[in-house]
Formats: C-alpha cells, structure tokens, sequence
C-alpha cells in the first residue's frame, strides 16, 4: 500500500530517519543484549530446573531405600546425586539422609564423609549448619574430641546456636574437662531461654522447647555429681 | 506521527517486543502487583497471605479444634485468639516450607505422583487403582484433578523436603548417655518437712488485717441479687397430651409407610474355616485346601456334627467354640465370596469350599428370614407416638404466636389468662441469683440455663413493674424448642456478707497464709546453717532413693534442688517450697552412678532422639523464618471476621 504523506509527516519521517542513523544500532544491540540475558537467564532456570527433575527421580529412589533401612542403597543413590547433580538441593537432602542411615548400620565413615560433604559444599546455610552439628555428633562419638571442637569453633547462626553449645559440653564432659562442659552447657541453657523469648514474643511454639530445656539442666547438674568439683 | 509508526514496521515490532517482554517473564503480575494489598494478611518473604487463605486456614482449624473439644467448643473459643494464631502460624509454617521448596526447584515426577495416588488404600477396589473412585474423592473435595493433584505434588515436594531435617536427625551416642547417666543417677535422700500448721500458733496478726482484707476484696463476699419466678411453658411435648388419634389415622399411615416397615432378608450360618494368608504359597494354599477337603468329606457325611467338628477343627477361634456359629447377618455384612455362598444355600444345606481374603469356609446355613414386612400390630405404638408428636408440632406452630401475644402485650400483668386459655400450668422456680459480668454464678435448673430467659428474669420490667416476660425460646438443653413466660414474684436485692459473718473465716486463711511463709523462712533459715556446715536440731526422715527419670511424687521443683547438689561434698543439703504451702529440706548422703544394665536407657536415648529431632526441626523452621521474614499486618488478628 501506498502511502501519500504531507510536508509535516514527511518532515517528521526525515527527523525519524536521521536519529535512526544515529542510534539505531545502539538501541538494536541493547535490544539484543537485554533479549539474550533474558534468555541465558531463562536457560539458566531452565537447566536447574531440569536438572532438580531428574535428581528428584533419583531422590525418590532414596526416600524408599531409607524407609525399607536398605542402607547400602541409599549410599548409592546419594553418591550418584552428589556425583551427576552436585548443585542441587536433593543432593544435600540425599546426603543427609544417607549419614543417618549409615549411622545406623554404624558405617560412621561413610556417613562422616557424607555430612563432611554438605557441611563444606552445600549453598544453603541451614543445612550446612545441621551438617555441622551431626558431624561433630559423629566424631565426637569416634572419640575424635579435637576435631570435632574445630567443628564447633565458629559460632552458628542464632536458631543453632543451643544444640551447638550442648554438643560442645557433651565434647568437655566426655573429655573430662568439667569446668568447659559446665559454661557449654549453660550458654546452651541461655541459648534456649532467649529462644524461647523470641517464640513467646511471636506467640508462637510455646512451652515447644521445656524437655529439651529440661535435658540441659539434666546433664548440667549431672556434671556436679561425679565427686570432682568442677 | 502514529501513522509514521503504522508504517514503519521495524520500530514497531520493537517497541511491542518491550512491552510485551515483561508479560512473557514476570507475567501479568508484575502490572497489578501492589493494587490489591489492603487485603493481604501477612507476607512471608516476598510471597503474600490472603485474607481470604487465612479465612480457610481459620475454618480448618476450627474444624479441628471442634473435633477435639465436641460440645465444649463455643464460638468464643472458636474464635478466641489462641485459636486464630494457631491458624495463622501453620499457614506461615507451611508456606516457610513451600517457598524453601521452591527455592530448592523441588518437585516430585509425574510417575512418582500417580504411583503415590495409585497406593491410597481409599482409592482402591479389589487390590486395584479405580479411576472412578478417584474422581469421585476428588469431586468430593469439590476440586479439579489438576487442582487435587497439585496439591498433592506439593505436599510430596514438602515431604522431600522435610525427610533430612525432622527424620533423618542424628544426636551422638556420647550425648544420650549423658543425659541418661544424669537421669539414672542414684541419690539418697532423707527429707524434714515444715508445715504451715506447725507455725499457726507463732503467727500474728495485725488487728486491722482482717478488716483489710474485708475492704480490698469486698466482691467476694458480695451476694448477688436474687428472685424467685413463676413462669408458664408451652412446649410440644407439653402439648402431647392435648392432642389424640384415631385408629383410622394409624392405619392410613401404615397403608402409605409400608416400605419404612419392610425388613430385608437375613440369614443364620455356621462356618468351619481353614486359614489361608492373602499372599501364601502355592503350596500352601494346597496345603490348606487338602485339609478343607477332608473336613468337607466328613461333615457332608454327618451334617448332625457340624457344630462338633466346627469346634475340633475350625480355625476361626472366635466362632470355633459356638459350634461356627455366626448369628443373624444380612446382605453387606461378609465378604462377598462368603455372602454369596450363604445367600444361595437352602436351610440346613452345606455348602463346598468357599475361598475368601481368610482361607476356605465350609459354610451350613442355619436359619432363614425371609423378607417381610411387620404387621401392623407390631409397629401401632410407634406410629401412634409418631402421629402425636406430629399433631402436638402442628397444634404448637398454631399457638405459640398468639400465646407470645398474650402474655407479653394482652395480659402483661399475669400469667393466669394464657394457663387457662391454653390448659397450662403455672409453675414456680428456686430463688435464683443474677449472673456477675454475664457469667452465672451456679449452674441453674432449666429453662433458666437460658441466658437470654435470666437476663429477661432481671430486666427493670420484670424486676419494677412485675411485668411478664416476652415468651422466649429456649434455644439449648432439654427443653430446646420450648417458649417459657416468666413474672417475678420474689426479689431480693444485692447485699454484702458482714464483716461479722465472714471474719473468722477470714482470720483463719489470713493466718494459714501467713504460717505457710514463716515456715518457707524457718526451713530457708536452716537450709543455709546446714550449708554453712552448722548442726541442726532436724529430725530426718528414714533415706529413699530417687532417681531423676523418675521422681516417684516427689515435686519439680524439690527434684531440681536435690539433683543440683554436688557430689563433691557429702551430704549435701537442698530445700524447694512445697506446692501445698509449706516448705522440705533434703538431706544428699550418698550419689550412685546409674547401673549400667539399667534397662530404662534404652527408653531414655529414644526420648533423646525425640528431643533432638524436636530441637533441630525448630532451628531449622526459625533459620527459614528468618530467611522469609514474616510480617503479620498489625490488626490482623484482632479483626473479627
């Protein structure tokens, strides 16, 4: 179609055309760039997300494993997350759901490994923290006291902070180190009762942490009764 | 210049791209964000809470509370605040765990969905996934299927989720065992005990305390203002009696009702059974069916022994000892294979092998109803109370607004008229106190349970001008249903007990307080001379031995002192005040370590692993909490719908 255009629209085309000339590639190449970050980041999500679906087959294949305490095929499947999908959450979940299982059957080395993994690998702090905390259960357990102390050197973010102080006195006490033990346990008791105010000013959970507080006290008081004044 | 756009397609394209651009990846959302946020709740972390989503949080709770409480829960507490928090917070809970799973791109496969739907034993008939079932569930829940399924992916999603945090908590062996050490621990114990009733005769009080106390709590001894009623009641059931039927009425109900009388067939079985597992064996079940053959064999030879070989052989316990006998039973009531079989026998017939979920039956049909239809005579009374209660209704709709006329607007001085007109009789109730702050001070006989009855009873109408009351509805308890006019004959106005009446009561609480805090003092007193290592005169009690884990009676807080004596300098001494008033010493004397064999730790580390997952899954949800701050919009939970 043919268009007939007045002196006024025709001047206005001219005006067009000339600041066309002079930024058209401009605006064409950040049209272009703004078009492609769109687009990496939608492969981005795109791979994650097709990656979470394929891990989540193999996470399910785990979820059953550990319900049926099959043990040696949670560790396989864990393995495989950690090894095919090392970036995705269900390869920290699968991890932490095989240490247990092995703690189980007592493969402690196996599950040491495993909770090591997330505590040094995993993007999401919370799991590392739980990671953390189990880990040093293990070693501590495996009489490793010194490593499992260096486990608890750094201080863990507020909500874990109570099971990280027991864990702690739990190392001193099982060392004999009362005098430690006693102070662990009772920034742990601390920990507990400013929780507890954070729940109560929330209104939420309350009386949620009192057996737990209770078994503070419990292993405080217990520290006393050896006949060694700590 | 729009027409030099028109034309000049290039541009065109472009600038459309950019508008549309938003819409392809935020969508529509990131235009209307914002627009309606009045209504929101709550938001946590960027995501918002509806009012509307909290609204059917509430009513799930609700429900919930409702099925705990039955008839307890009033729609005060349905609506109280503890109530709406606990709504609210498993709505924040749940949405923390939906925003983290997202985060975590979790989502279970579409494989994994329909076999976990498959396996629900609900949607299941004969072993298998019914299609029809489904839709009928989901249709129930009044949802789509891809609406049913979504959810039930997210659920799945937060169950991946949740497995490493709650399930798989781990607590180190070490820890349990000293906790349990802790709570096995032996200790000694011998206790001196300091009643307030010993320290009454040591106590004085100030002359003026008994009259304090009078003046500070006048609203104890504050009685309320009563009267005493006389009140008419018309009531369908009082009606019952004004009202007939006939012969002919009962019998032209029974004529159109027949079907309501009609009893289906029943039958009456004895049964030898010979066990077979759902799942055995080949082998087994050949096993089996041999012996139910030879059984068979000889029950069909001597039918007259059933019962006895019933007894011998048939290995269902249960019915083994009546001979196999299994009562009266209609259609629906056993399996299908055994129904069958007992629905197609003639009386005393037996029956071949039946295989059924439980093994075989050898099944003797005992008894036979066939069905029938009750005769009239059987069923007269209750058709005759049916009629009655029918016409007493009707006669009660007739009347009860003229009733409510009368007393309260015809002849709002009496009560006589409306008895005489409807043959009711004037009845006369208790002295009956008035609520305090709209709670009844004793539970009251009915219809005076009915709040809204007492507070007419108290109105100035009733009270000064001895006017009737509006008839009103009893909407609750036994005479729900009922309209009750009442007219006050009695009143008695508020008054205050003496101070005479009421003083030795109060001298004798006054000095049984005052006892209970000299002997906490005197019991304090010597607590601290023993600690300082100064002897006593204390007169002990024979030792006991407590344990922690379980303190046998002894109160929390007297455990709590006595386990925080040391052991490094025995005996050691611990006080508690007692929660009956009144206060004990402890003497420690000796500290055993729990025995190692102590069968209870296997318990003990079971709790411990319990607490721990506890503990873990609560740090977990306040690390999520504060990763998706939760704001509450202020006035949320005040509003009243």
């Amino acid at each position: 179609m043919m268009a007939v255009y007045d002196l006024e629209e025709q001047e206005q085309l001219a005006e067009l055309k000339t600041w066309w000339n002079q930024y058209g590639n401009l605006v064409t190449s950040i049209i272009l760039a703004v078009a492609l970050a769109v687009a990496a980041w939608q492969g981005w999500n795109w791979w994650q997300r097709d990656q979470a679906a394929q891990a989540s087959v193999v996470y399910g294949g785990l979820q059953q494993a550990a319900l049926q305490h099959d043990a040696k095929r949670v560790r396989e499947l864990a393995g495989d997350l950690i090894d095919k999908f090392p970036r995705t959450a269900y390869a920290v979940m699968g991890a932490l759901v095989s240490a247990r299982v092995q703690q189980e059957v007592g493969e402690t080395k196996t599950a040491q490994v495993q909770l090591q993994w997330v505590a040094d690998n995993a993007s999401d702090d919370a799991m590392r923290a739980l990671a953390n905390l189990r880990l040093a259960g293990v070693l501590l357990d495996e009489k490793n006291y010194d490593a499992a102390l260096t486990r608890l050197a750094s201080v863990p973010a507020a909500p874990f902070l109570a099971r990280h102080s027991e864990i702690k006195g739990d190392v001193f006490a099982a060392q004999g180190k009362f005098a430690e033990a006693r102070i662990a346990y009772e920034e742990a008791i601390a920990a507990i009762e400013e929780k507890q105010k954070r729940a109560d000013a929330d209104g939420n959970e309350r009386g949620r942490h009192l057996a737990y507080q209770e078994v503070l006290r419990a292993k405080l008081d217990g520290l006393a009764s050896s006949g060694v004044k700590p | 210049m729009f027409e030099s756009v028109r034309n000049n397609p290039r541009i065109t394209q472009g600038f459309l791209a950019l508008i549309t651009l938003p819409f392809a990846f935020w969508g529509l959302e990131s235009y209307v964000r914002g627009a309606g946020s009045t209504a929101n709740f709550a938001t946590v972390g960027k995501s918002t809470v509806s009012t509307q989503e909290f609204q059917d949080a509430l009513r799930e709770q609700q429900a919930r509370v409702r099925a705990e409480l039955g008839e307890r829960a009033d729609a005060a507490l349905l609506n109280s605040l503890p109530v709406r928090r606990a709504a609210l917070e498993g709505l924040i809970s749940r949405r923390l765990l939906n925003l983290q799973a997202d985060a975590g791109h979790l989502r279970v496969s579409d494989a994994e969905l329909a076999a976990y739907i498959a396996a629900v034993p609900a949607l299941q008939e004969n072993g298998k996934f019914s299609p029809e079932r489904y839709a009928l569930m989901v249709a129930n829940q009044r949802m789509s299927k891809e609406e049913f399924e979504s959810r039930v992916r997210q659920d799945m999603g937060l169950q991946q989720l949740l497995l490493p945090i709650g399930d798989a908590a781990m607590h180190s062996k070490t820890g349990a065992d000293l906790w349990a050490a802790a709570e096995l621990e032996q200790r000694e114990v011998e206790e001196a005990v300091f009643l307030p009733a010993t320290f009454v005769s040591n106590v004085k009080l100030a002359d003026d305390a008994v009259q304090k106390f009078y003046e500070t709590n006048a609203k104890k001894f504050e009685v309320p203002e009563l009267v005493r009623v006389e009140y008419l009641m018309l009531s369908r059931d009082g009606l019952l009696g004004q009202v007939s039927v006939s012969e002919d009425e009962i019998k032209a109900r029974y004529a159109s009702q027949e079907g309501k009388y009609r009893e289906a067939e029943t039958r009456r079985a004895s049964h030898i059974l010979i066990n077979v597992a759902k799942d055995a064996s080949d082998a087994e079940v050949k096993a089996a069916q041999a012996k139910a053959e030879a059984i068979l064999a000889k029950v069909s030879k001597k039918p007259s022994d059933f019962s006895i070989i019933a007894k011998e052989q048939s290995q269902d316990t249960g019915t083994a000892e009546r001979g196999g006998d299994l009562d009266w039973f209609g259609r629906n009531m056993m399996v299908k294979p055994f129904e069958d079989a007992a629905f197609s026998l003639k009386e005393n017939e037996i029956s071949g092998l039946v295989r059924s979920d439980f093994g075989f039956h050898i099944i003797m049909l005992t008894g036979l109803r066939a069905a029938h239809i009750k005769p009239l005579d059987e069923v007269k009374a209750q058709i005759s109370a049916e009629l009655k209660a029918e016409a007493a209704a009707k006669k009660f709709a007739e009347v009860s607004e003229g009733f409510g006329n009368m007393v309260f607007e015809e002849e709002p001085d009496s009560l006589k008229p409306a008895a005489e007109k409807w043959k009711l009789t004037i009845q006369q109730s208790p002295l009956l106190p008035k609520a305090v702050d709209g709670v009844p001070q004793q539970p009251l006989p009915p219809p005076f349970d009915s709040p809204r009855l007492v507070a007419a009873i108290f109105s100035a109408d009733a009270v000064e001008k001895k006017r009737n009351t509006e008839a009103i509805e009893i909407t609750s308890g036994p005479l729900k249903g009922a309209l009750v006019s009442a007219r006050v004959i009695e009143h008695k106005p508020a008054t205050v007990q003496p101070l005479e009446q009421v003083k030795e009561a109060i001298a004798r609480r006054l000095t049984l307080e005052e006892a209970a805090k000299l002997a906490v003092r005197d019991g304090e007193a010597k607590l601290d001379k023993l600690n300082k290592g100064e002897t006593q005169a204390i007169s002990w009690s024979a030792p006991r031995t407590i344990v922690r884990a379980v303190p046998g009676g002894m109160p929390p807080d007297a455990v709590r002192a006595i386990f925080k004596v040391g052991g490094f300098k025995l005996p050691g001494y611990a006080g508690a005040s007692l929660p009956q008033g009144g206060y004990a010493l402890y003497r420690v004397s000796s500290i055993k370590p729990a025995a190692t064999d102590d069968t209870r730790r296997a318990t003990l580390t079971q709790q411990y692993a319990r607490v721990v997952a506890e503990q873990e899954f609560s740090a977990w949800m306040e690390a999520m909490r504060l990763r998706y701050p939760v704001v509450i919009s202020k006035n949320a939970l005040d509003a009243k719908e």
